[in-house]
C-alpha cells in the first residue's frame, strides 16, 4: 500500500487535475446548441482546448485542423501519464496509447493502396499526415518514408524492428496472395488486443484488478463488434471468425464469440453478456445502421466502468487509465460535432451518436 | 541560456523569378523552420508542379539508395555542384537507368538466388522435426483420404486455430516448438479440406510446401537439399564478386548522382510547401530573432522585390505552435540532453538545463564522494566524452565526486589519508538531516520556478490554484513547519530532520500561524483547486459529478498531498543514505581484502582484492547512483514545475546533408 500511494501521488493529483478538465455532458449539449462550425469553434475556445486552437489563424480554422489541434490535447494526455505513471504500468499505457499507431499504420497503407484512384493535385504525404494522429516523436513509425515509398511490401519492410514487423511478417503473405489490406487489419489488431491484455495480466494487485476491468471492457467491445461484423457484413465461415477475434476479455467469454460464430442468436447472446440494453432487436435488424449505435451503447458502459475507476481507492492506475478512455472518448464526441456542424447535418442524425450527452439522457 | 532562443515568425512574398534563389538563401543558412503554407496559395492555379518535381526527385533518390544498398556502398551526402539552379531530371534518370539495369541483372539474381537458399534452408529446418519418422512423404501428399496441411504458424494463433477446428475431426501436430513461429500439422478428411483450409488460412498459416522434385523419406529429401544448398552458396559467392567490381566502377558516379538528387528533392520539397500565388510564392516560418537581420540581408540580395514581414512572438502565453531551439553553451550538451530525455521545453518555459547542470553533478557527488572513485568516473568521461555526450556528464558527476571525496576524506576508500569536513560513517543522522534539507530547499526552488513559468504564461489558475502554485507553496511551506513541530514533540535529542525545522516548530506562534495557512492552502490548492482553476480559466466554478463525489475524492486527495509532501521531502534521504551506503561498501571491501590474505593488510591478494572491490564498487554504484539522480530530478523536481511538449526547432538546410 505504501508504494501504491508514493508511485500514485503525483500522477493521481495531476491525472485529477486534468480530469477537471474535460468537458462535462452539460458542456457538450451546450457545444452541440452551436449554430454551425464557426460558432462552435468559438465555444470551443472557451474550454480547456482553447491552448489548442488558439494559435490557429483564421485562414487554418477548418474541420480537419480543428481535428487535428483537438486531438493534440489528447496526445499530450497519454505523454504525460505515461511519464508520470510508475515503471510496472508504463508498459501498459505505452501499449493502450499504441492504439493511435495502430490506426495511422492502417491508414498510411489505405492511402497507397487507393494512390491510384486520387487526384494528384495535393502530393500523397500531405493529404497522409492530415488524417493521422499526432504522435509526433512518439512514433516509431518512417510515416512519410512509408506514403513515398509507393507499394505495401515497401512500406511494411520499412517496419522492420518494430512492435509491428512480427504480425505483419505472416500478414504480408496473405497480402501478397489476395492484394487486400484485411489480413493486415485483422493481424495488427489482433496483435495489438493481446500484446495489451497481456500487459494487463502482467500487473498485480488493484492496478491488475483496475486495468483488467478496463482494458477489458475496451477488448469486449471490439471482440463484440468484430464477431458480429464478421458474421453479418462479410458472411465469414465459423472458423474464420473465431481466428480473427480473440478468447479473453472482461465480460465477453470465449462462448459468448464462438456461439455468435457458430450462427447463434446474436440478440441474445449479448442479452446475456448486458442485460438491459434497449430495443436490442430493432438495432440489429438493421445492421448498417444498428451497430453503430450499438457501439454506442457498448462505449458508454465502458464510460461507467471509467467513472467508477475514479471511486474507491485513488492508488492504482486505474484512475490514470480511466482519464485516458474518457478523453478519447471526449476528442470521438468532439469530432462528431465538428464534422455534424461543417455539414449541417440535422440534430436527430449526430446527437445518437455523441456518448457524453447520451449518458445524460439515458436512465 | 536560461529561456529557448527568441523566435520570429516570417512571412516572405518571394518573386516566381527570383524562387530558387530564395529558397537557396533559406537553405543553406540554415536556420529557416519553415511551415507548410501551401494553404495559403491560390486553388485555381492547378497542381503544383514542384510536388510532382519533389516526388520525382524523391523517387529517384530512392533509386540510387536502392543500388547503393545492393553494391553495399555507404551513402555519402557531399558533392560539389553550386545550385543555382534545380539539376536537370532527365540527365539524372538517364543516368540511373544506366546504372541501374547493369546492377539490377546480377543483384536480382542474388536476391533470386538467397531467396532460394533460404527456401533450401527452411526446407531443411522444417524437415528436422520429421527426420526420425520412416513415411513416405510424397505417398502422404498424393493420399486420397487424407488432407494435410504443413506449415509455420504465429504462436499466439495456435490455441484458435485449434478451437476454430473443435466441430471437424483432424488430428494437430506441433512437430516445432519456438516460442514465436511453431511448425503445425493439420491433418483431416479431405471431406472437409474446404474448412481445413479456411481455419489455417485465418489464423495465418504459411503453409509449407515440401517440394514436389524430392521423394522417398525425410532422411533421403534432406541428404538431396544439403547438396542443392551447397551449389547455391557457391553460386552467390560468384555474384557477390561480380557486384563488388560493379561498386569499383560506380561509387563515384553514385555518390555524384546521390548528392545532386537529394539536394534538388531537398529545395523542390521546400517549394512545394510555399503557397503559389499567380506572380509569387508566400512563404511562412520561424527564425531566431538573433539571426533575423543576417538572413533578411541574405534574402534581400537574393531577391530585390521580396516582400519581408517579420513578427517577433513574445515568451508568454500558450506558445505551442513555436518551434522551441535550446542555444546553451557545447559543455551543457549532456544536461540539455537529460532534460530533452523528459520532454522539451515549451517556448515560453524556463529550461532547465543551467540548473541542473548545477544540480545533477551535486547531487550524483554527494552520494558517490571518495577523491579516488571520482577521478576515476571522470577519467572515464573524458575517454567517452570523444565518442557519447554522456561522457561529460560522467565527468563532471566524477569531478563533483572527487570534491565530496574532499569534504568526506575518502580516497579509494581509505578514510585516515586525507583531513575531511564530515564523514558519512561517523555523522550518519547529520548526514541525513544535511541531504533532506537540500531537498527541501530544491522543492522550493521547483516551486518557485512553476510559479515564474506559470507567470510568464499568463496562466493565472496554475499561478495561484495549483498544487505547485502560490497557494501549493504555502501550504508546503505551512507544513514543513508543522512537520517541524511533530518532529520536535517526537525527537528530543538529535534527528535526520534539519535542526532549524525542528527549532521553528517549537516556535507556538509560527506553529499556530502555519496551521491557520495550513488549512487556506489545502483549501486552495488541493480541495477547490480544480473549480478555482476552471473558474480563473473562464468564469464557471465547475464541481465535477456532484458535491458527494467532490467530498469523496478531495478526502482522497487531501490524504494524498500530504502523503506526496511527506514522500517528496523524505525522498531526498536518498542522497545522505547513499553517501553512507558507500562509505559502507568501500569498509566491506577492505574487510573482504583482509580475509582473503590471512588477516594481514598487504600481500598480492590483498591488495588484488582492494583493487577489484574498488572497481566493483564504482560500477555498481557509480549505476545505483546515476539512476537516483535522474529520479530525482525527474520525479521530485522537474514534476513541479517543468510541463514539456515544446515543437522541435527543425530549421531547413542543404548543408545540413553535408553533416549526415
Amino acid at each position: 500500500m505504501a508504494g501504491g500511494v508514493a508511485d500514485y501521488a503525483a500522477i493521481s493529483a495531476r491525472v485529477r487535475a486534468k480530469y477537471a478538465d474535460l468537458l462535462t455532458p452539460q458542456q457538450i449539449l451546450q457545444l452541440s446548441e452551436a449554430p454551425d462550425f464557426q460558432s462552435l469553434f468559438n465555444s470551443l475556445k472557451s474550454t480547456a482546448y482553447e491552448p489548442y486552437l488558439d494559435g490557429l489563424k483564421d485562414k487554418d480554422i477548418n474541420p480537419r485542423r480543428v481535428v487535428i489541434q483537438i486531438k493534440k490535447k489528447l496526445a499530450d494526455s497519454y505523454y504525460s501519464v505515461i511519464q508520470m505513471s510508475p515503471v510496472q504500468t508504463r508498459p501498459l499505457v505505452k501499449q493502450l496509447y499504441r492504439y493511435f499507431e495502430i490506426g495511422n499504420l492502417k491508414a498510411i497503407l489505405r492511402a497507397i493502396v487507393t494512390v491510384s484512384t486520387w487526384n494528384t493535385e495535393t502530393g500523397l504525404w500531405d493529404r497522409v499526415r492530415d488524417v493521422l494522429f499526432p504522435l509526433g516523436s512518439n512514433s516509431v513509425l518512417p510515416a512519410q518514408a512509408m506514403v513515398e515509398s509507393g507499394s505495401v511490401a515497401a512500406a511494411v519492410d520499412l517496419l522492420h524492428g518494430t512492435p509491428y514487423e512480427e504480425a505483419l511478417s505472416f500478414a504480408m503473405k496473405r497480402y501478397s496472395a489476395e492484394q487486400n489490406l484485411f489480413p493486415i487489419e485483422v493481424a495488427l489488431d489482433l496483435s495489438y488486443w493481446r500484446r495489451l491484455w497481456s500487459e494487463a495480466q502482467k500487473l498485480t494487485g488493484s492496478d491488475r484488478e483496475h486495468s483488467v476491468r478496463i482494458v477489458g471492457s475496451l477488448l469486449d467491445m471490439n471482440n463484440l463488434m468484430w464477431a458480429i461484423r464478421y458474421r453479418v457484413y462479410h458472411k465469414l465461415s465459423e472458423e474464420e471468425v473465431i481466428n480473427y477475434t480473440l478468447p479473453f476479455g472482461y465480460r465477453v467469454k470465449d462462448a459468448d464469440i464462438r456461439a455468435i460464430a457458430a450462427g447463434a442468436d446474436i440478440a441474445s447472446v449479448i442479452t446475456r453478456i448486458y442485460p438491459g440494453i434497449p430495443d436490442l432487436n430493432a438495432l440489429l435488424e438493421n445492421p448498417q445502421s444498428g451497430l453503430p449505435k450499438l457501439e454506442v451503447l457498448l462505449k458508454q458502459r465502458i464510460m461507467k466502468e471509467c467513472l467508477a475507476a475514479f471511486l474507491g481507492s485513488p492508488f492504482h492506475i486505474g484512475i490514470p487509465l480511466a482519464f485516458l478512455v474518457m478523453s478519447d472518448f471526449e476528442v470521438q464526441d468532439l469530432i462528431v460535432l465538428i464534422e455534424a456542424k461543417s455539414s449541417e447535418l440535422p440534430e436527430d442524425e449526430y446527437r445518437p451518436f455523441l456518448l457524453k450527452a447520451n449518458l445524460v439522457a439515458e436512465p | 541560456m536560461l529561456f529557448p532562443e527568441a523566435m520570429t515568425e516570417l512571412e516572405l512574398i518571394v518573386p516566381s523569378k527570383d524562387l530558387l534563389a530564395v529558397t537557396k538563401v533559406l537553405g543553406n543558412h540554415g536556420v529557416f523552420h519553415q511551415i507548410d503554407s501551401t494553404y495559403l496559395g491560390l486553388e485555381n492555379l492547378g497542381p503544383s508542379t514542384w510536388q510532382e518535381k519533389a516526388a520525382s526527385y524523391s523517387a529517384l533518390e530512392r533509386r540510387i539508395q536502392v543500388i547503393m544498398q545492393n553494391l553495399n556502398l555507404e551513402e555519402k551526402y557531399s558533392g560539389t555542384s553550386n545550385f543555382d539552379s534545380i539539376a536537370d531530371l532527365e540527365p539524372l534518370q538517364a543516368a540511373v537507368d544506366r546504372i541501374e539495369a547493369e546492377v539490377k541483372q546480377t543483384s536480382d539474381q542474388l536476391a533470386a538466388e538467397k531467396k532460394t537458399l533460404e527456401q533450401l534452408e527452411s526446407q531443411l529446418h522444417q524437415l528436422e522435426p520429421l527426420a526420425d519418422t520412416n513415411v513416405d512423404v510424397g505417398a502422404l501428399r498424393k493420399s486420397h483420404y487424407l488432407h494435410s496441411v504443413l506449415g509455420i504458424i504465429p504462436a499466439d494463433s495456435v490455441n484458435r486455430l485449434q478451437t476454430s477446428l473443435a466441430r471437424v475431426p483432424h488430428v494437430f501436430f506441433t512437430l516445432r516448438e519456438d516460442p514465436k513461429k511453431p511448425v503445425v500439422w493439420v491433418l483431416g478428411p479431405r471431406s472437409n479440406s474446404d474448412i481445413i483450409d479456411r481455419a489455417v488460412k485465418s489464423a495465418y498459416l504459411n503453409p509449407l510446401t515440401l517440394p514436389e522434385e524430392f521423394d522417398g523419406t525425410p532422411a533421403q529429401i534432406k541428404e538431396s537439399i544439403s547438396k542443392a544448398i551447397d551449389a547455391s552458396k557457391k553460386k552467390i559467392s560468384e555474384l557477390n564478386t561480380t557486384l563488388a567490381k560493379l561498386a569499383d566502377t560506380y561509387k563515384n558516379e553514385l555518390n555524384n548522382l546521390l548528392w545532386d538528387v537529394h539536394v534538388s528533392r531537398m529545395i523542390a520539397d521546400a517549394i512545394a510547401r510555399f503557397g503559389q500565388l499567380r506572380h509569387t510564392y508566400v512563404v511562412v516560418g520561424w527564425v531566431p530573432s538573433a539571426e533575423l537581420d543576417a538572413l533578411t540581408q541574405r534574402l534581400k540580395q537574393a531577391s530585390r522585390e521580396i516582400l519581408i514581414e517579420a513578427t517577433p512572438v513574445e515568451p508568454t502565453g500558450h506558445r505551442s505552435n513555436v518551434p522551441v531551439e535550446l542555444r546553451n553553451p557545447g559543455f551543457l550538451g549532456p544536461f540539455e540532453l537529460l532534460v530533452n530525455t523528459y520532454a522539451r521545453p515549451r517556448y515560453e518555459e524556463i529550461d532547465p538545463t543551467a540548473l541542473i547542470a548545477v544540480t545533477f553533478p551535486l547531487l550524483y557527488g554527494a552520494m558517490f564522494g571518495d577523491v579516488g572513485h571520482g577521478l576515476v568516473l571522470a577519467a572515464i568521461g573524458w575517454f567517452l566524452s570523444k565518442r557519447s555526450s554522456l561522457g561529460g556528464l560522467l565527468v563532471a558527476c566524477g569531478l563533483s565526486g572527487t570534491l565530496f571525496g574532499f569534504i568526506y576524506g575518502s580516497v579509494f576508500g581509505f578514510e585516515e589519508v586525507l583531513p575531511h569536513l564530515i564523514q558519512p560513517s561517523e555523522n550518519i543522522l547529520q548526514i541525513l538531516s544535511m541531504a533532506i534539507g537540500a531537498g527541501i530547499v530544491l522543492l522550493n526552488v521547483a516551486i518557485l520556478l512553476n510559479l515564474y513559468n506559470a507567470f510568464r504564461a499568463k496562466d493565472w489558475g496554475r499561478f495561484f490554484f495549483d498544487s505547485n502554485g502560490l497557494a501549493g507553496w504555502i501550504l508546503y511551506l505551512s507544513f514543513l513547519v508543522i512537520l517541524g513541530n511533530v518532529a520536535s514533540k517526537i525527537f528530543t535529542g538529535e534527528s535526520f530532520l534539519p535542526g532549524i525545522l525542528l527549532t521553528i516548530g517549537r516556535i507556538g506562534i509560527v506553529v499556530t500561524i502555519a496551521q491557520i495557512l495550513f488549512f487556506i492552502g489545502m483549501c486552495l490548492a488541493v480541495i477547490f483547486s480544480h473549480p478555482l482553476q476552471h473558474w480563473m480559466h473562464d468564469g464557471h466554478f465547475v464541481v465535477e459529478g456532484g458535491w458527494g463525489i467532490f467530498a469523496v475524492q478531495s478526502a482522497a486527495e487531501v490524504l494524498e498531498k500530504i502523503i506526496s509532501m511527506l514522500s517528496n521531502t523524505l525522498s531526498y534521504v536518498r542522497v545522505g543514505a547513499f553517501a553512507i551506503v558507500h562509505a559502507g561498501f568501500t569498509g566491506a571491501v577492505f574487510i573482504i581484502a583482509k580475509l582473503v590474505s590471512g588477516g594481514e593488510e598487504a600481500g598480492f591478494g590483498y591488495w588484488t582484492a582492494v583493487v577489484l572491490g574498488n572497481l566493483f564498487v564504482i560500477g555498481l554504484e557509480g549505476f545505483i547512483v546515476t539512476i537516483q539522480t535522474m529520479r530525482l530530478h525527474y520525479y521530485e523536481f522537474f514534476s513541479k514545475f517543468f510541463q514539456g511538449g515544446g515543437l522541435p526547432y527543425e530549421p531547413l538546410a542543404l548543408a545540413s546533408a553535408q553533416k549526415k
